[in-house]
């Protein structure tokens, strides 16, 4: 079985490292090549600024106390997709934040690589 | 009263006139002390001058023993204060006063005699009231009572009855309207809610009562518009709500309100919620003449809803992100377990271990943990005389301490299975300390002796790879593990103030 999303370089944004072994070992298995993780902002907005040929990111909203949307902001001025991921819903969000794709944890895999693809536009299979 | 005055080319003795006024003329000083009285005066009450000049009136004059004495007291004193007070003039169309009158037996008695009136202010030039006049006329025989022989006229029958009971009546309505309206005002001033009465386009404070007096920190608004009196409130909105409510004539309702509010001189703003309504106050032309003001402030109300959606959001948040890592601990578990009981084993220490920090943490009310504290809890299974643990007290943030109990967990179990914990002679030395104390860092050493003949794994499993991840990823730590023949040696340095290093 052909894996839609193999091959892509996604980043990630969590401070907790059981979670960002969750992220890496369900990207791997769909074939994707895991950047990062990176534990606060300032190191997701390094990785998010000079990391070629990044094709999506998976952001935890709330990076060891602080809101990740300045990586967003990052992302967004490259036109890197990206999804965010919270224990808050889509419901925490900020006004400017709705309607990006938004993954709720706990998370499955079939979740992840969904909203990645609705990130990144990449027809289902 | 020798004091004469000059009108055209005619000079008057105003004290000979008050002196020889048919009418009894009583002056008062503001406090209700007999300053001066003429001879009518002491032709009605029979008052001798040396007992009662200098006296307070209801001293001298108390209205005798009957059951109605203390209410005719309390009317004529009541005009009398109302005179002072508003400085207007003020009437008491009838009272009941009864006068001491000596019998011919030379005993003493009370008659009681119907009275009306007028109390007036006599200002100086600062406008300030100096006398009050009472001028009492004497209307006892006017009484259809005293009277039953006179005929009832037409027109007597006609408007009810004889002109004093008209008047009495009159009296009476405005003895009930004052007493109502005395009540109302009392239920004003007392109302928990905050009340007040705004006058004019300006919105002068006309009254308002103690709950408003508490909210704006009890500054002396009274007679001042509302830009003059709260002028912190300059560019909130209230000005404008207030203006437009006085322009239209439609009440405004504020809900749930910000306002800041400057409580105390040259102190800091402080932020109140209020709910409120302005109701516009018509005269009978229907014109808006003024704002009634009414609301209760709920700031604590509000305040207690936003901490609660505040601990909701972050229990849900911790919730969710405990639930996150349980999964990542079952799938992890499960890649490097293949077999179910080796998997249901592992996973439930894990999950147990997660269960003992929490219960550290909760201890704490989430404020953190000592070193020593987690270090025991992962270690007390295997007995005390095989751990020696050695180092000052640590205290830790809850974020470190979820960290360092998982990587204690995977270390002390890792040496259970191949280390020093597996015979059992093996002992494990573990030392501490902090260092550099500007910016502090923890530095520990976990050292295993005793133990099986150690060689270095072929693969990283999923607990050295989880030990490591914690140590850098989440306390921007660094660790080494040396797989020494001997034993299993893990330094490992974590800074301590990570707020500053970020």
């Amino acid at each position: 079985m052909t894996q839609p999303l193999s091959g892509r370089r996604v980043l990630i944004v969590e401070d907790e490292s059981l979670v960002a072994m969750l992220l890496e070992t369900i990207l791997e298995d769909m074939e994707c090549i895991p950047v990062g993780p990176a534990s606060n902002i300032d190191d997701g907005e390094i990785l998010a600024r000079d990391t070629e040929n990044l094709d999506a990111a998976l952001l935890d909203v709330n990076v060891a106390g602080r809101q990740v949307f300045p990586v967003a902001e990052v992302l967004k001025a490259r036109g890197v997709p990206f999804v965010f991921s919270t224990g808050y819903g889509e419901g925490g969000l900020p006004e400017e934040w709705r309607g990006q794709p938004t993954l709720q944890k706990p998370f499955t895999e079939a979740a992840i690589r969904d909203a990645l693809m609705k990130a990144m536009g990449v027809a289902q299979a | 009263m020798n004091d004469t005055t000059k009108s055209s080319d005619l000079t008057v003795d105003l004290g000979a006139a008050f002196e020889a006024s048919p009418n009894p003329y009583l002056l008062l000083t503001p406090d209700l002390r007999i300053a001066e009285f003429n001879q009518a005066y002491v032709d009605v009450t029979g008052a001798k001058r040396s007992e009662v000049i200098g006296q307070l009136l209801f001293a001298a004059f108390d209205s005798g023993p009957g059951t109605e004495a203390p209410e005719n007291v309390r009317q004529v004193r009541a005009s009398l204060e109302k005179a002072r007070d508003t400085r207007q003039r003020d009437h008491l169309a009838v009272v009941r006063y009864s006068m001491p009158k000596t019998l011919p037996d030379g005993s003493e008695s009370f008659v009681e005699r119907i009275w009306s009136a007028t109390h007036t202010p006599i200002l100086n030039d600062a406008g300030e009231v100096v006398l009050l006049l009472q001028h009492t006329i004497d209307v006892t025989d006017l009484s259809p009572n005293s009277q039953p022989d006179e005929p009832t006229t037409a027109l007597d029958a006609i408007v009810g009855g004889s002109v004093l009971r008209r008047a009495q009546s009159v009296q009476e309505d405005n003895r009930r309207l004052e007493t109502e309206r005395n009540r109302l005002v009392e239920m004003f001033m007392q109302a928990p809610g905050f009340v007040a009465i705004l006058s004019g386009p300006e919105h002068c404070f006309q009254m308002h009562n103690d709950a408003y007096s508490q909210l704006i920190g009890h500054r002396d608004i009274a007679g001042k518009s509302v830009r003059e009196a709260l002028p912190e409130l300059e560019g909130q909105g209230f000005y404008e709500f207030l203006d437009e409510v006085f322009a239209t004539g439609e009440p405004y309702e504020g809900r749930e309100s910000v306002a800041q509010l400057q409580r105390t001189p040259d102190g800091p703003l402080e932020t109140v919620y209020l709910n409120f309504i302005y109701q516009p106050i018509r005269d009978d032309a229907g014109a808006v003449v003024g704002i009634f003001v009414q609301g209760h402030e709920i700031t604590d109300n509000v305040l207690a809803a936003q901490r609660q959606k505040l601990m909701i959001d972050e229990l849900n948040h911790r919730v969710k992100n405990t639930l996150a890592t349980v999964q990542s601990i079952a799938i992890q578990t499960a890649r490097s377990n293949t077999d179910p009981a080796g998997f249901a084993e592992t996973f439930q220490s894990r999950i147990m271990a997660l269960s003992h920090t929490h219960n550290l943490l909760t201890q704490s009310h989430w404020e953190g943990a000592d070193l020593r504290a987690i270090l025991e809890h992962e270690t007390e299974a295997y007995g005390h005389t095989r751990i020696s643990l050695n180092g000052p007290p640590v205290s830790l943030e809850p974020a470190a301490v979820l960290s360092l109990g998982m990587i204690f967990h995977e270390l002390a179990t890792n040496a259970a299975k191949y280390g020093a914990l597996h015979t059992p002679e093996g002992r494990i030395l573990i030392d501490w300390a902090l260092a550099d104390q500007r910016a502090p860092r923890l530095k520990l050493s976990w050292r295993e002796m005793g133990g099986p003949k150690v060689t270095a794994p072929d693969k990283r499993g999923f607990g050295s790879r989880l030990i490591e991840r914690n140590i850098r990823h989440d306390l921007a730590g660094e660790i080494d593990l040396v797989y020494a023949p001997d034993g299993l040696i893990a330094e490992l340095t974590v800074p301590l103030d990570r707020t500053a290093s970020r």
